[in-house]
């Protein structure tokens, strides 16, 4: 998984055996229109982002006279205000940060923990182990929801943070990675933190963890990404309005007054705000940690 | 494996520490939220403790003008109990609500008081996710049988046990702008609608009003508003006499095949003489009566603040009767008050509850400006609300209230709702006719009634 | 990997039993919540089990499972789901290859098509949910407006018409998910070698031939990754459809996860849910282990 990533600084813009001038105008002209056909591509993704942005700064009452105009002569925050003012949206967010942060510790944890156990031990029955481990990744939990949402409900799980966090805990994919990574580590160094007496319990604190700073971002950005979108789950487990994430509150609690398209486009934009900074600020990271899990 | 020498990154330290920055003001965030907040409310997740007592959570499935009513009846309450703290929450309408109601219910977090309609009731109380309510208890807060309209009250029981207190109840009824039937003729020398009962008289009537608008003669809901369906063509039906769908709590089938097709296919008169249009949403349908594009709609009662607020001149009435083969008839059903099994008596803090109820009754006007018929008689029967235009012109429609077949999947956007609302709409644009419609019904409500009833 | 272990006898008899203990936390973990309810979502299916009582209920044989083969309604969400497999899956795999090939060819500017098309990845599916409302919204909304301009006179209701919900509806998740492809690309991009590209540029191969005939089969690794990813992740559908049309109009747009949401906790008929989730489960199984031969085969050749 390693060897996917970071962009190349050479330009193919021009190969250097073209010396051909028809060679190199074809060339030109293919890079003209490909260029022409990805920049009308990606405005025309920019174009639901921008328009819900444009939208929710515009009065209520001028959406319902002009609903489709990308200007207006009048910006308000009107309908952040509305939304701010009905006071859950600061539980939501934290609601949805907590379980994220949760989750995601919980799974780097036990995760690394079961694919270092997994690479670097001997035991007798490690390969059953990896087999039944790895079968898992074929289980769909989403199809699961009945009997985990029973098993919660047995133990008075519901409306509560564990209710969310503990059931994603176990990610199949996030240990099938550690192990890759973990199975490349020299054999040697192991040997030698074993040598002088540490425990595994040590090597791996101490010798194998802070060696995996890498898959270990790439998987905290996928698990986090990941519960932080959860839909489904969260819905199920959660009813009281006050412990709701983010994505469940803002499509299941109404405003008493209906929902007036700036709103509705303001609440889109506030839902999108956290990810979308954190993608802003940490892009290539992101992208590499994704596209590198390859599964998600 | 690659033979490019990998782009050397940006330098790190500052993205690092932008990194480190933005989860810190996170878990800062996150942890103002715990410690400003005067509530414990994100501790309780960690734990799943109860909130305090002085707490109590209404649930409620209201927006637009009902949402709006709400806010001034729990304004009310406010003011002359301090010491409550009222939390109100607001869910998307229909079978989502229902479904958060049970899933609360069954996780031991349900709301102290919820709306929920008498056609649901049942199927709730049976269920075992609601508290009976004694009528000794309802006594000490002024509730007692003799201030509640009858059928309402009567509606919320099962098998003699009292399951909710009915707040109103609130029918589909027709809606006209009087300055266009006034063009088109329509209006008796009192200002009055002159007769639209019967088949042809109310498609004349329409006809007459498309002339004016030059557009359409009435509106009603057919896009995405399945129950708005259900609710035109369980009107016709009751009013041809066809009476129950289904029977024996839902396990069976005992529609009139030959009424539904009756109703069905004056349905699709609406369309076919083009006095309605095939294709417009609940929105839609009202905008086209405000816009005056049409001079009818109809609707549930709960649109006239919707309507009012555009200022045009307009009244209401019941529902014509458009067959006279039975009793008049017309959808409707009512808001009532439950209580939610409690994990425990201090959880559900029933004479908090119950004053909260009693409080919400006794500001039945500012509900009934919002439309719905009161089921509170002190109100009902007031001069004040006799005096609301044009809330008490439909009054008289509460007496031909047809509530929702009764069936574990039938309600309030229920199964049954959508089921039976999709083969009407499919019907009133014409992509069947009104037979294979009926019939469609009868199989897709024999499908229903075949699966064992989860209670 | 290590073949031969240096074991090193003298530490205790503790070291035994490391392994199976750093293996415990997340076994307890996968047994919990995935293999105990899978053995669960077995049982009930042999029995009425409601959500609404405690325990399994009566014992009902197979007759949960000719219920469900024999219910119009599964076939239906079972069809709409494919329907919505395909209507995704194609542009998804198609689209994002192009559109990945293309920003191959620009180093400057790179960052800007990946923010555009991988930034909707990000959002959770309530956010695309609420987008999406309006720009579908009848007579107001953004995709009324653009076909009115194009000369459309009557466009669609496009979330209520049921033969234009389900391609709405996809229009979106293509909207919202490309960008997962369009990265995978890139990477997949990344491994093949400036050489090659030289190679086929010396040889006098135009920049289309290079890509048709260099550039897409080495992606074929890639490709089957993507299609594959795409199929079992479009089998799962709910969120956007849950949230955009609740399933209809008229149930064109009601998926199998939906099926077995609505039967299980809006009805409250667990058994019947549980038989539905097996036979879906069976179905994504299926296409899984078609990729692992797949993978497998492709390994074996190289």
């Amino acid at each position: 998984m390693t060897a996917t990533a970071t962009p190349p600084v050479t330009d193919r813009r021009a190969p250097a055996a073209a010396p051909r001038r028809r060679k190199y105008d074809a060339e030109r002209l293919f890079n003209r229109v490909a260029l022409g056909a990805l920049v009308a591509f990606a405005l025309l993704w920019l174009v639901p982002l921008v328009w819900a942005l444009a939208t929710s700064i515009r009065p209520a009452q001028e959406v319902i006279t002009d609903p489709t105009s990308w200007f207006t002569a009048h910006p308000t925050l009107a309908a952040y205000e509305d939304i701010f003012a009905a006071g859950k949206l600061p539980y939501w967010y934290a609601n949805s940060f907590i379980t994220s942060v949760l989750t995601t510790v919980l799974t780097v944890v036990a995760a690394s923990l079961a694919a270092f156990a997994l690479s670097q031990t001997r035991f007798r029955a490690r390969r059953a182990a990896f087999v039944l481990l790895l079968a898992g990744i074929m289980i769909p939990g989403q199809v699961l929801m009945i009997p985990q949402f029973l098993a919660l409900q047995a133990a008075g799980l519901l409306n509560t943070y564990w209710g969310v966090v503990l059931p994603q805990v176990p990610n199949v994919v996030a240990v099938f990675v550690f192990k890759q990574f973990f199975d490349g580590i020299p054999r040697e160094l192991i040997d030698a933190a074993r040598a002088d007496g540490a425990s595994w319990l040590r090597t791996y604190r101490q010798i194998v963890m802070p060696l995996s700073r890498p898959v270990v971002s790439a998987v905290t950005i996928f698990v986090f990404v990941g519960v932080w979108n959860n839909f489904l789950w969260p819905l199920l487990v959660v009813t009281d309005p006050e412990m709701m994430t983010l994505p469940v509150g803002l499509t299941s609690v109404q405003d008493v007054f209906g929902v007036p398209y700036a709103q509705l486009m303001a609440s889109a934009v506030l839902g999108a705000i956290p990810l979308v900074t954190v993608f802003l600020l940490f892009q290539r990271r992101i992208v590499e940690g994704i596209a590198g899990t390859g599964l998600k | 494996m690659r033979d490019r020498t990998p782009h050397p990154s940006p330098p790190a330290p500052s993205r690092r520490r932008l990194l480190r920055g933005t989860l810190s003001l996170g878990a800062a965030a996150a942890s103002a939220a715990v410690l400003g907040g005067c509530d414990s409310t994100l501790a309780q997740g960690f734990t799943g403790g109860a909130p305090t007592a002085s707490r109590l959570n209404f649930w409620n499935p209201f927006t637009g003008g009902d949402g709006e009513r709400l806010l001034a009846m729990q304004a009310a309450y406010r003011s002359r109990h301090r010491a409550t703290d009222l939390k109100s929450a607001t869910f998307v309408w229909g079978s989502p609500y229902y479904t958060k109601l049970t899933l609360a219910t069954l996780g031991d977090r349900p709301p102290q008081v919820a709306i929920s309609h008498l056609s649901k009731v049942p199927t709730l109380a049976e269920a075992g996710l609601l508290t009976e309510l004694r009528p000794s208890d309802l006594a000490r807060h002024g509730l007692t049988e003799d201030k509640f309209d009858a059928r309402p009250w009567k509606k919320s029981q099962l098998d003699g046990k009292l399951f909710a207190i009915p707040l109103d109840t609130h029918p589909f009824v027709l809606y006209f702008r009087t300055d266009i039937a006034e063009k088109a003729g329509l209006l008796d020398r009192e200002g009055k609608l002159a007769d639209v009962d019967g088949p042809d008289a109310f498609i004349d009537a329409l006809r007459a009003a498309k002339e004016v608008t030059g557009a359409w003669g009435g509106s009603v809901a057919s896009v995405k508003d399945a129950s708005t369906q259900f609710r035109l063509f369980w009107s016709f039906y009751r009013q041809i006499g066809g009476g129950d769908l289904v029977a024996d709590q839902g396990k069976k089938v005992v529609i009139d095949t030959e009424a539904a097709a009756e109703a069905l296919a004056y349905i699709r008169r609406l369309t076919q003489e083009k006095v309605v249009p095939t294709t417009t949403d609940g929105p839609g349908a009202i905008t086209m009566l405000t816009t005056g594009k049409a001079g009818f709609l109809m609707d549930g009662v709960w649109q006239v603040l919707t309507v009012q607020g555009s200022k045009v001149k307009f009244d209401m009435r019941p529902l014509p009767r458009i067959f006279d083969d039975a009793p008049y008839a017309c959808a409707a059903d009512s808001h009532s008050l439950v209580f939610p099994k409690a994990p425990s008596a201090s959880a559900q803090r029933l004479d908090l509850s119950l004053g909260f109820v009693a409080s919400l009754l006794g500001s039945s006007k500012l509900w009934a400006e919002g439309g719905h018929i009161p089921a509170w008689l002190p109100t009902q029967r007031s001069r004040e609300y006799r005096e609301l235009v044009p809330q008490s012109h439909y009054a008289a429609a509460a007496d031909g209230a047809a509530y929702d077949p009764a069936a574990w999947y039938g309600g309030a956007g229920s199964t049954m709702q959508t089921v039976v609302g999709d083969v009407v709409t499919s019907v009133f644009t014409g992509a069947t006719g009104a037979t294979a419609g009926a019939a469609r019904m009868r199989s897709e409500l024999r499908e229903l009634a075949s699966r064992p009833a989860p209670l | 990997m290590a073949t031969t272990t240096a074991p090193t006898e003298a530490r205790g008899r503790g070291d035994r039993w490391a392994g199976p203990g750093m293996l415990l936390p997340f076994s307890l973990f996968y047994l919990l919540f995935l293999v105990g309810p899978l053995v669960y979502t077995v049982v009930a299916g042999f029995f009425d089990t409601s959500l609404l009582t405690s325990g399994l209920g009566d014992f009902a044989g197979l007759s949960n499972y000719t219920a469900v083969l024999s219910d119009d309604e599964f076939w239906r969400t079972l069809r709409n789901t494919l329907w919505f497999t395909v209507l995704t899956t194609v542009p998804l795999v198609l689209l994002s290859l192009v559109l990945a090939i293309l920003a191959d060819r620009f180093v400057r500017g790179r960052w800007f098509f990946r923010f555009a098309f991988f930034a909707p990845f990000v959002l959770p599916s309530a956010v695309v949910a609420l987008l999406f409302t309006f720009i579908y919204a009848d007579q107001v909304g953004l995709a009324h407006e653009v076909t009115t301009w194009f000369g459309v006179d009557t466009p669609p209701s496009w979330l209520g018409d049921p033969d234009w919900a389900m391609i709405s509806i996809a229009a979106a998740t293509v909207w919202w998910t490309l960008g997962f492809n369009f990265v995978l690309y890139l990477a997949g991009l990344q491994d093949i070698p400036r050489s090659v590209h030289e190679a086929a540029a010396i040889d006098g191969a135009g920049p289309w031939q290079r890509i048709r005939h260099v550039v897409v089969p080495m992606l074929g690794r890639t490709t089957t990754l993507v299609t594959v990813l795409q199929v079992v992740a479009s089998l799962k559908v709910f969120d956007q459809i849950y949230m955009l049309t609740m399933g209809g109009p008229d149930g064109s747009t009601r998926s199998s996860l939906q099926l077995i949401y609505d039967t299980g906790f809006v009805e409250g008929r667990v058994g019947y849910a549980s038989t539905v989730s097996l036979l879906l489960f069976v179905v994504i199984l299926l296409v899984s282990l078609v990729w692992f031969a797949l993978v497998r085969r492709a390994e074996k050749e190289r």
